[in-house]
């Protein structure tokens, strides 16, 4: 196998990407991949993704959503546009920044570890023994931990944009509950069906990627070549960061150019 | 698995399949309470009336904007379109529980501010009209402030030159503000609203001279018309008073008329001694023929007496000539 690790943007790692994409996005919609065995390497690779984190991320989300509140609402008062302080907000931080801030999280803290696990496996020839006794290795282990990576990005973001929409109510409006009709009207505007499909489309995307990517190129590492993992692992990463900076250019270019 | 690999760094809980599981509902319920959320923000559970609002531009508008009324959002855009007549239909969806605001007589404005989207307002002034029915087609009033500045700096400089012409030096205000300035200066000074009006401290003085002077001429006409009356009425007193002028006159008069009746009588006898002396004298001749002489002396005798009561016909004519207030004018003359 070619090494790819100097050659980050070489063509022939990203169509050997995209067809790892295709294979494993039809082996995770096909329900006979998720044996017991299969679970449970899902449940655990959510657990450490999503879970493990979960209260720390909260906290994280909930202080950026409370500062970047603060100052929108500051800003939006100051220049007399407070009327717009909460559809920006919303626009800004629930559709924009929150699914992105999660996917580079995850990415970080899973997307790396899930690369140089695969990556280690390759190099160890733990998944061509597996090939060569007859089990897929493509299903018994690569494509639960995307699903989990998936799920974990999606429970994330959803998570922490509901703790920024209490937040954005009670940044703006405090603790009075007569805000409520005028929250609710906003949150009608800004939320139209496309804006939540375009949503749940985007975090999809962010979780296939964050998984996706990183296992595709450790699976660049070659066999008993340790040193081949590490520059597995990098061009992983940098490929993440790119299709992720891609991903939310191109939600942002369909939803307002 | 092969077990040459190491051992995870982090040991598994044993209730791992319990706490994703927790996580994963939670997140379930967290997601399906915010669609349903966003559902009830935008309506859905509520019955709706449409009201079509017949516009000439579309600018500004668009799907999901607020329809206020007294500045409370009632109804939202659902949908624009461009009709056969090329003007623009914007279909607007109002909850019936808001319909009430609006009545067959309301009117609808689209206002297109400097900053911030466009505004569709609703104005009602009775709201004790007819309810708007369903599915009514309501012609939208455009207010555009950005059309609007043109024309207001085009009509703003005019107004500008004029005021430059206006305030300008040597101009009509000018000229009224400094003659008002000098009358309220007047006015403000020894003689007040007088120098103000006749135009300075000197006329001011003449005028208040000549008051001095009329008030000193009317005093002293005072004076003389009381003296005045204290002669009239003397005069009053000697001429038509007790024992005055008249009332001696008239006693005179009376005392004349008097005197000129008895005059009258003793004439009257005079005449009847004389007529009986003719008689006497002719029965005389009668017995004596040298009575003629007495006779001749009796006619002198009566033209004598004529001749007095000519004379006392003339006093009588006299006073009553000099004298018109006498009332009783006849003189009764045998």
């Amino acid at each position: 196998m070619a090494f790819a690790g100097g050659f980050i943007f070489r063509l022939r790692s990203w169509r050997r990407l995209l067809r790892f994409a295709g294979f494993a996005t039809v082996a995770a919609l096909s329900p006979s991949t998720y044996g017991p065995a299969t679970r449970a390497v899902a449940v655990r690779q959510i657990y450490f993704t999503a879970w493990q984190i979960l209260p720390w991320y909260i906290l994280f989300a909930a202080l950026f959503s409370l500062v970047l509140i603060e100052i929108v609402a500051t800003a939006a008062r100051r220049y007399g546009l407070a009327l717009h302080a909460l559809e920006l907000i919303l626009r800004v931080l629930v559709l924009e920044l929150i699914p992105l801030l999660t996917a580079l999280f995850v990415a970080l803290r899973s997307g790396a570890a899930i690369g140089t696990e695969v990556a280690l496996m390759r190099v160890s020839g733990e998944l061509q023994e597996m090939q060569a006794a007859g089990a897929s290795p493509l299903h018994r282990e690569l494509v639960p931990r995307i699903t989990a990576a998936a799920i974990s990005v999606a429970s994330l973001t959803t998570l922490s944009c509901a703790i920024a929409l209490v937040l954005a109510y009670v940044g703006l409006y405090g603790f009075s509950p007569w805000a409520f009709d005028q929250y609710t009207r906003v949150v009608g505007q800004v939320f139209g069906a496309a804006a939540l499909a375009g949503l749940a489309l985007k975090c999809l995307l962010f979780g296939l990627a964050v998984a996706l990517i990183p296992i595709a190129t450790g699976l660049e590492a070659e066999r008993g070549r340790f040193k081949s993992a590490p520059l597995a692992v990098l061009g992983g990463l940098v490929k993440l960061f790119f299709v992720i900076g891609l991903i939310e250019i191109l939600s942002l270019a369909v939803k307002y150019v | 698995m092969s077990t040459e690999r190491e051992p995870d760094v982090s040991p598994l809980p044993k209730d791992l399949g319990v706490k994703v599981g927790m996580l994963l509902a939670l997140t379930l319920v967290v997601a399906a309470a915010f669609v349903l959320y966003v559902l009830f923000a935008r309506g859905v559970f509520e019955q709706t009336q449409r009201v079509t609002l017949i516009a000439d531009n579309a600018e500004g508008v668009r799907v999901g904007m607020d329809l206020t009324f007294s500045g409370f959002p009632i109804g939202r855009v659902r949908r624009i379109t461009l009709r056969e007549d090329g003007k623009v239909g914007i279909d607007i969806r109002v909850p019936l529980s808001e319909a009430r605001w609006l009545r067959t007589t309301s009117i609808f404005t689209l206002e297109l501010p400097l900053v911030g989207g466009a505004r569709i307002r609703a104005y009602t002034s009775n709201l004790k009209d007819p309810p708007l029915e369903h599915l009514a087609e309501r012609p939208v009033l455009r207010g555009d402030t950005a059309e609007e500045i043109p024309r207001m700096v085009a009509s703003l400089r005019a107004v500008l030159a004029n005021l430059d012409q206006i305030t300008d030096t040597g101009s009509n205000l000018q000229e009224s503000i400094k003659n008002a300035r000098t009358v309220s200066e007047r006015m403000a000074g020894r003689y007040g609203v007088l120098a103000g009006m006749l135009g300075g401290e000197e006329h001011a003085r003449k005028v208040i001279a000549s008051i001095d002077r009329a008030n000193a001429l009317l005093a002293s006409l005072g004076g003389i018309s009381l003296k005045l009356d204290s002669v009239l009425s003397k005069t009053d007193q000697r001429v038509f008073g007790q024992g005055g002028v008249v009332d001696e006159t008239q006693k005179a008069a009376t005392q004349a008329n008097a005197i000129l009746g008895q005059v009258r009588e003793s004439l009257k006898q005079v005449d009847a001694i004389l007529a009986n002396a003719q008689e006497a004298s002719e029965n005389a001749k009668a017995a004596s023929g040298n009575v003629r002489a007495a006779a001749t002396d009796l006619a002198a005798l009566r033209a004598e007496v004529e001749a007095s009561l000519r004379k006392v016909a003339q006093l009588i004519d006299e006073i009553n000539r000099k004298w018109p207030f006498e009332r009783d004018t006849r003189i009764k003359l045998p």
